[in-house]
């Protein structure tokens, strides 16, 4: 015996309110990690607390979207960086297009002429970087750079995951990361070598 | 300056991004790896970006506050 139509109906909407439930479970379960990422995209935490709430307010509404088995850490960030952008709460494009002279040797070989150690160990080298040091120079990276290192340094996504919520090519993302790197290693190397004194 | 020889350690220092984010094709990264077996003054540089990496990490990173966490659950979707 087949069920009836009220009785399909009434199935179906059970079934819809299970999949909606475990959904905002999940996407729960990731604010942490959601969180962490968001929290260096933008300047403030207030910014990120309300981009948290308004990315998880849509991320309920169009739940229906997301596509089961994809990746929905990657997804939620895909509508943060989106609603980030449609605020005009940043520059979308800001190319550095200074040259940059320093190569990935240039913070290790800063911090080693400061140690005044001939040959001291990473450990003590990277001793002489503090927290706030990471956090003021992350921030001081121009933002196209910064969201390619946010996203794969901090946020562990793989170079398509960063592609796709950016929305630009995985060779855009490779590049930016590499040069963002850089001037990471440059402003970290200004903080922590005679309070950013030239030399 | 010849202009044509590359330094090794140059050319080491250019592979080092690629390298830790296992990025290199099998070529060029026996051309890093041959070179740092040689060369403490790579090898030591290679070292502190991985330590760099996980410092930064770990130093840039922050919780959300338990606030945020209850008002992120407030906005599910009642159940009726």
């Amino acid at each position: 015996m087949g069920e009836t139509a009220p009785e399909a109906q009434a199935r179906k909407l059970a079934e819809g309110a299970r999949d909606r439930v475990r959904f905002e479970e999940e996407a729960l379960q990731l604010a942490d990690q959601v969180y962490r990422v968001a929290r260096r995209l933008v300047s403030s935490r207030e910014e990120a607390e309300d981009l948290m709430q308004e990315t998880y307010a849509r991320a309920f509404r169009s739940w229906q979207s997301f596509q089961p088995g994809t990746n929905l850490r990657a997804w939620l960030l895909r509508i943060l960086t989106n609603l980030n952008i449609d605020r005009g709460r940043r520059v979308q494009r800001a190319p550095d297009m200074q040259p940059l002279e320093e190569g990935d040797y240039f913070l290790y070989n800063k911090l080693e002429e400061s140690t005044h150690d001939s040959n001291p160990d990473e450990d003590r080298v990277i001793d002489r970087l503090s927290q706030d040091d990471a956090v003021s120079a992350l921030s001081a990276v121009p933002h196209d750079f910064r969201d390619a290192i946010v996203l794969v340094d901090i946020g562990d996504f793989s170079y398509n995951d960063a592609a796709q919520i950016l929305d630009i090519p995985v060779g855009t993302v490779m590049s930016r990361l590499h040069r963002g790197r850089r001037i990471l290693k440059r402003e970290l190397a200004d903080r922590a070598v005679n309070g950013g004194a030239e030399e | 300056m010849s202009g044509f020889a590359v330094d090794p350690c140059d050319q080491c220092e250019e592979l080092l991004q690629p390298f830790l984010d296992r990025e290199l094709n099998d070529e060029e990264r026996a051309i890093a790896e041959e070179h740092l077996d040689l060369c403490g003054y790579c090898r030591k540089r290679y070292r502190f970006e991985e330590a760099l990496r996980r410092f930064v990490r770990q130093a840039v990173s922050e919780d959300m506050t338990p606030e945020l966490k209850t008002k992120l659950s407030e906005l599910r979707t009642p159940l009726l």
